[in-house]
């Protein structure tokens, strides 16, 4: 049996609904992990990163 | 030259012996700054002449400088060559910037800048002479296909080798729209541009009608998303906060905007087919999507205007900031106006009409123009180490800008709307209001002319930016000082920080999944990023793609359609080279209106031979898919001479060179040849198709001839135009090759009412 076959008789009717509840998953996710809280002080110090060309905000490993 | 010396008040004593130095490389920057000027002014200029071509169709100059041949060379200036080198100027003096530290390669930056000013040039050179893949911002032929991707490769390696050797622990938002950028548009062009050669300019798209409409639109929508709005959302989150000294109003946003955007752009191509021959699930996904880019697009605009919150006084002062702030209103138009042409009802207004033009220059000389402007006029003073020449010039520039994109789409929204409420009108018997294809044409000429006010208005404000920007540099010291930055390189070693104060990251694998550690490594790893950017994109293209491509009941074919005939092959060749398709669509909707006009609405099973399709995206003539047989040979012979002599209000340049010039017969076979290797069913026409053509070209000439055309235009280009006219849309009427452009052929319909001799 050909891909072309195979292809024809999935019977992908459901199409656009999987692929749009495909992207609610993936948009979930995202939207818990930017808007928890505890990642607060993270965003802000990322944010100034274009105001200095000097200066690494995040430079190093922890306690160097 | 001399130096400065700078060392980070924030480095850490314990870690200062290891501190390294390192020097922006500023003078790439120049070089790309340099040629987004130049670039610019001649893409917007070729913009105004075909602008003044459709107000006054004298201004077209056969053969090289028609309609049909320089709007893809404005399209192609201002996107690849303007934006483009724009979008290399902010990325190469933001990313060192980001990353803290110089390019990859000074070696790789020359090569990019060069190998993609050399491609510019063959683009300028190659699309005035009819070199022409005729895919929408896909039209460059197959040697500059390879160019682009060999140089767009060697941006690639050069920017993923910039995050790789960073000193920068975090990827800044705005290197992932780079990142993004570059990923997506490598994969659209390389699918996009996928052809078999059949000579050193020509080449046939492997994909044939509505598989090949889908790919292209699949990139040609990806390509203002990727080229034209994530690059610059890159820009504007980098510049933005520069110009107004402060961060950008919502990290947290921004992130959001990234992977919506990345995610949802991708599906959004089919609304650009919607009541084609496409599948009807396919044109519903991608109305979907587009509706849902609504949210992220203006929580991005949102973002960018609120991060002069606080500073809004500084706008009425600066005109930097004025630029930016009329470039994110821009933004936030068309990103409205897009999701809502995209709906199928408004779309069956909009579509082939102006309105999409008013629609993507309203995008384009705001979010894109405007945005570069101010980024420009930021780093002018920074990069050539004085102050800009003329602020009052700037405001100046804005003001004139402003003005002239006013003018511009006020006027082609009216003149789309005009149009579109002309196909459709119907007076009180029921029949088209206007029946006659050129009367929605000449309404639309007053407007056209305000066009080209707007216009000229926008091209002399770009003539005051790059006074103002050159006589800026004029005034750059004897010697660029360039400063060394000293910071500690990247630990390989990283140890998550507390998620807050006191509390540390879990150990155990749900709990660091949970805690969503895996995207903060992330957005660490440039190489695993672009991985995951790679597969998002590439996810949301195949569930579109691979359906189309291999269920068969979405193209089904249909046994009276045949390949064309040598001749006829010879001729859709010509009509792509003098870029027809830029005015003349070949795919008649199933609306009534369309209908009663053009005929019978086209099917998919009837492209299925067409490499490339030409079913077009504007109508400024009338849609050709059944004009086979409405009108006699001699009819299209003096069309093509001079279209004003059998329609006095037409717009459509007179094509003089094909009434002279001869046509290559020999050339055919090589076409004919790459057509069967693409699965065309060309039979005997392997082997003889010179033969087949000359036959058929002297059937057409005796007509002329015989009909008081005059004798010895078989040898003619025009003859095998001619041909093709008359084939299209025959081949499901039963009445393949009548009106004498075969052996023993007979008009079998008559001439459309109204239609001349």
């Amino acid at each position: 049996m050909s891909l072309t076959e195979l292809m024809s008789g999935a019977n992908l009717d459901g199409y656009a609904q999987i692929s749009l509840l495909l992207f609610l998953f993936a948009f979930a996710l995202i939207l818990w992990r930017v808007f928890s809280p505890r990642f607060t002080e993270q965003y802000k110090r990322d944010a100034r990163m274009p105001l200095d060309d000097e200066h690494p905000q995040t430079p190093r490993t922890r306690g160097e | 030259m001399s130096e400065s010396r700078s060392v980070p008040a924030g480095a850490a004593p314990a870690a200062a012996a290891r501190l390294e130095s390192f020097s922006y490389d500023d003078a790439i920057v120049r070089k790309f700054l340099f040629a987004t000027i130049l670039w610019g002014f001649v893409g917007m200029l070729i913009g105004l002449i075909v602008a003044i071509q459709l107000a006054y169709p004298e201004w077209n100059l056969a053969p090289y400088l028609t309609f049909g041949r320089l709007r893809p060379l404005h399209t192609n200036a201002v996107i690849f060559a303007f934006a483009g080198n724009a979008i290399f100027t902010g990325v190469y003096y933001s990313t060192q910037r980001l990353c803290k530290a110089r390019m990859y390669s000074d070696g790789l930056s020359a090569a990019h800048f060069w190998g993609w000013q050399l491609i510019i040039v063959a683009a300028a050179v190659t699309l005035p002479m009819g070199f022409t893949q005729t895919k929408e911002y896909a039209e460059l032929e197959w040697p500059i296909d390879i160019m682009i991707a060999v140089v767009w490769i060697i941006f690639a390696i050069n920017f993923i080798g910039t995050l790789i050797k960073r000193r920068e622990r975090h990827l800044y938002v705005a290197l992932w729209f780079y990142l993004a950028s570059i990923i997506t548009v490598a994969l659209l062009h390389i699918f996009n541009n996928l052809v078999i050669p059949a000579g050193a300019f020509k080449s046939y798209s492997i994909y044939a009608g509505v598989q090949d409409a889908f790919m292209q639109w699949w990139y040609g929508h990806n390509a203002v998303a990727f080229f034209l709005t994530t690059p610059f959302l890159g820009l504007m989150y980098y510049f933005m906060p520069k110009a107004a000294e402060g961060p950008v109003f919502s990290y947290r946003l921004s992130i959001l905007h990234f992977w919506t955007l990345v995610f949802m752009y991708i599906w959004a191509g089919p609304h650009h087919l919607h009541y084609t021959s496409l599948p009807e699930w396919a044109t519903t996904v991608g109305m979907l999507f587009s509706v849902m880019l609504w949210a992220p697009s203006w929580g991005g605009m949102i973002n960018g205007l609120l991060t002069l919150r606080g500073g809004w006084h500084k706008v009425a002062d600066d005109p930097i900031l004025k630029f930016m702030v009329i470039a994110l209103t821009g933004y936030g138009m068309s990103t409205f106006e897009g999701p809502m042409l995209s709906i199928k009802t408004v779309n069956s207004l909009s579509h082939y009409t102006d309105w999409t033009i008013a629609h993507v220059h309203s995008g384009a000389l705001t979010w894109n123009g405007f945005l570069t402007f101010a980024m420009i006029y930021w780093l002018a003073p920074k990069l050539f180490q004085t102050e800009l020449y003329s602020k009052k010039l700037m405001n100046t520039h804005f003001w004139i800008a402003t003005v002239g994109v006013v003018l511009y789409i006020v006027s082609i929204y009216s003149a789309g709307v005009t149009q579109g409420l002309m196909w459709r009108a119907f007076d009180e018997t029921g029949r088209l209001q206007y029946p006659d294809f050129v009367e929605t044409v000449a309404r639309l000429i007053p407007m056209y002319w305000v066009r080209v006010v707007g216009g000229t208005l926008y091209l002399t404000g770009v003539i005051l930016f790059a006074y103002n920007i050159l006589k800026t540099w004029a005034r750059r010291p004897a010697g660029y000082v360039v400063s060394v930055i000293q910071a500690p390189a990247l630990a390989r070693e990283y140890v998550e920080e507390p998620l807050r104060p006191g509390i540390d990251v879990p150990a155990s694998a749900w709990g660091r999944f949970v805690n969503l550690t895996f995207h903060r490594k992330w957005e660490r790893a440039p190489v695993l990023f672009s991985v995951l950017t790679f597969v998002a994109v590439a996810i949301a293209s195949l569930f579109e793609i691979i359906p189309t491509f291999l269920i068969k009941s979405n193209v089904p074919t249909i046994a009276s359609v045949k390949p064309y005939t040598p001749l006829e092959l010879a001729g859709r060749d010509i009509y792509i080279r003098e870029g027809c398709v830029n005015c003349h669509s070949q795919m008649i909707r199933p609306l009534r209106f369309e209908t009663e006009r053009y005929g019978e609405y086209s099917k998919p099973g009837e492209s299925v031979y067409e490499h490339p399709f030409l079913f077009g995206s504007r109508r400024i003539g009338p849609d050709l898919a059944r004009e086979g047989g409405m009108k006699s040979n001699l009819w299209h012979l003096r069309h093509f001479q001079n279209p004003r002599e059998v329609n006095a209000k037409s717009i459509m340049p007179a094509y003089g060179n094909l009434i002279t010039d001869d046509l290559d017969f020999e050339s055919i076979q090589r076409r004919v040849d790459v057509m069967a290797m693409l699965g065309v069913p060309y039979g005997e026409a392997i082997g003889r198709a010179p033969e087949m053509a000359r036959a058929q070209a002297r059937l057409i000439g005796a007509d002329l001839d015989q009909t008081g055309g005059g004798p010895g235009f078989e040898t003619k280009e025009v003859t095998a135009l001619i041909a093709y006219m008359q084939r299209l849309g025959r081949d499901i009427q039963g009445d393949q090759g009548a009106v004498a452009t075969k052996p023993g052929a007979t008009p079998a319909r008559a001439p459309a009412a109204g239609a001349q001799p």
